[in-house]
């Protein structure tokens, strides 16, 4: 199954039940389902919906479902990795460049921000839902955690912080500032939070001037 | 919900009452803690009555005695679960104190009462938010203030060098973390980082700093001479 983040893209803007151009209602029936349990559990929550709401929304015979996914969660974990690759190729796109590092990690933070707000619905998917589905939802955000961090150091020329963990909280300052807005909802707003986001995840590394310099071209 | 409700009500009157032996306050805290255990269990979504019901070993009567509903249970969790922690932060240092002293015995205090009791940790972070967002709000009103406190003490109001919020929530992605590796019972482990981001909002990077080193040391010390 080859699904490419440019058919992704496509899929996870439209909202709303009647929304959908024609072409993505054509789509194989598993982008489908994935589109589905997106918005189906964000609008029911992961414990209410049921397989039959999934099919529902995506039009799809529960047969069809059976030879994809296992069951529920199957499913919603296959749409996670599907989202998650994608928001990946977003980031190293603009930041694993050439360039200065703060100007590269404001770009990435903006890429990061454009991504969950562009649509509502599949940042609450990623980091909300995604966290009431019990034990599987340990390992996964075990090794988010962990690809976030490699992919922060990645893209680092050797600025050296003086705390031990200091990408473990310049990831997790990033991660808990975009958590916060959309479980209240203002995912929609989240690119306001660029300069600020800026400052906050350089500052230790590269001090308070030019973290100003970086957070000011935002 | 009614349903059960009402039910209840008509069994009470055919049952004995609660045993003598074994008191309301103590009854409500083994429903408390049983809606604790199973979220951090199963999550609060997938928790169910009859699961509090079993795991505090009472009957459906009696829980809807103490509570109208889940949602309630689980509100008198997080308040349990705040109580706890502050109550263990609070017996782990003298007033007048050192601010930088006060937290790092505050931080170690929680982190290992959390250690100790993997589920209020997990009400920490998790699905637990989601399903109030309002229940950080709770959280950061029962810690953020008392940290305040600690600095303002010796001489005035303080400035706030960076947002505490911002701290405490990166104080969660962290708990989060180390509950996902599997490593609850080793919280403590992360007493240098909390320790930061407890001070470095009032107390500022330099100061927060030297005591992360302070405790840093600290273990390293402990290590050496067992």
């Amino acid at each position: 199954m080859t699904e490419s983040p440019e058919d992704l893209r496509r899929w996870r803007l439209p909202r709303g039940r009647h929304g959908l151009p024609r072409e993505l209602v054509e789509r194989s029936q598993r982008e489908r389902l994935l589109a589905a349990v997106v918005r189906v559990t964000v609008a029911n929550g992961y414990e209410a919906t049921t397989v039959g709401d999934i099919l529902g929304e995506a039009g799809v015979g529960r047969e069809s479902f059976y030879e994809l996914f296992d069951d529920k969660l199957d499913c919603m974990l296959a749409a996670h990795r599907l989202l998650i690759d994608d928001l990946e190729q977003q980031i190293r796109g603009v930041y694993l460049v050439d360039g200065p590092w703060p100007g590269r990690m404001r770009e990435a933070l903006s890429a990061t921000l454009e991504w969950f707000s562009a649509d509502p619905d599949t940042a609450r998917f990623m980091l909300v839902e995604l966290s009431t589905v019990g034990p599987a939802f340990r390992p996964i955000f075990q090794a988010e955690f962990a690809r976030a961090i490699a992919l922060f150091e990645e893209g680092m020329d050797g600025a050296k912080p003086e705390l031990a963990q200091a990408n473990e909280l310049a990831v997790g300052a990033i991660l808990a500032r975009i958590y916060e807005e959309v479980v209240l909802g203002r995912a929609a707003e989240l690119r306001r939070l660029l300069p600020d986001l800026t400052y906050e995840a350089l500052v230790p590394f590269v001090g308070e001037e030019q973290a100003r310099a970086a957070a000011s071209s935002a | 919900m009614q349903k059960h409700r009402s039910s209840g009500k008509a069994t009470s009157v055919l049952r004995p009452s609660t045993p003598p032996d074994i008191g309301p306050r103590s009854q409500r805290q083994r429903i408390v803690d049983a809606m604790i255990d199973s979220c951090a269990e199963k999550t609060y979504a997938a928790t169910t009555i009859t699961d509090i019901v079993a795991g505090a070993r009472i009957s459906r009567t009696t829980f809807y005695k103490h509570f109208p509903d889940k949602r309630a249970c689980f509100d008198a969790a997080i308040a349990d679960c705040i109580e706890q922690l502050r109550e263990a932060a609070a017996a782990a240092h003298t007033p007048g104190e050192e601010p930088g002293d006060a937290v790092r015995k505050g931080t170690r205090a929680v982190l290992e009462a959390m250690a100790a009791r993997p589920g209020l940790a997990q009400l920490m972070t998790g699905d637990a938010i989601a399903v109030d967002p309002l229940v950080i709000e709770r959280y950061r009103k029962a810690t953020l203030p008392a940290l305040e406190a600690l600095w303002s003490a010796n001489g005035g109001p303080v400035q706030a060098h960076t947002d505490p919020r911002l701290a405490f929530g990166q104080a969660q992605v962290l708990i989060l973390n180390q509950i996902a590796t599997g490593k609850t019972k080793r919280l403590p482990e992360l007493l240098p980082e909390i320790v930061y981001l407890a001070v470095t909002p009032y107390g500022g990077h330099e100061e927060a700093l030297e005591q992360s080193r302070l405790v840093r040391e600290a273990a390293t010390d402990s290590v050496v001479r067992r």
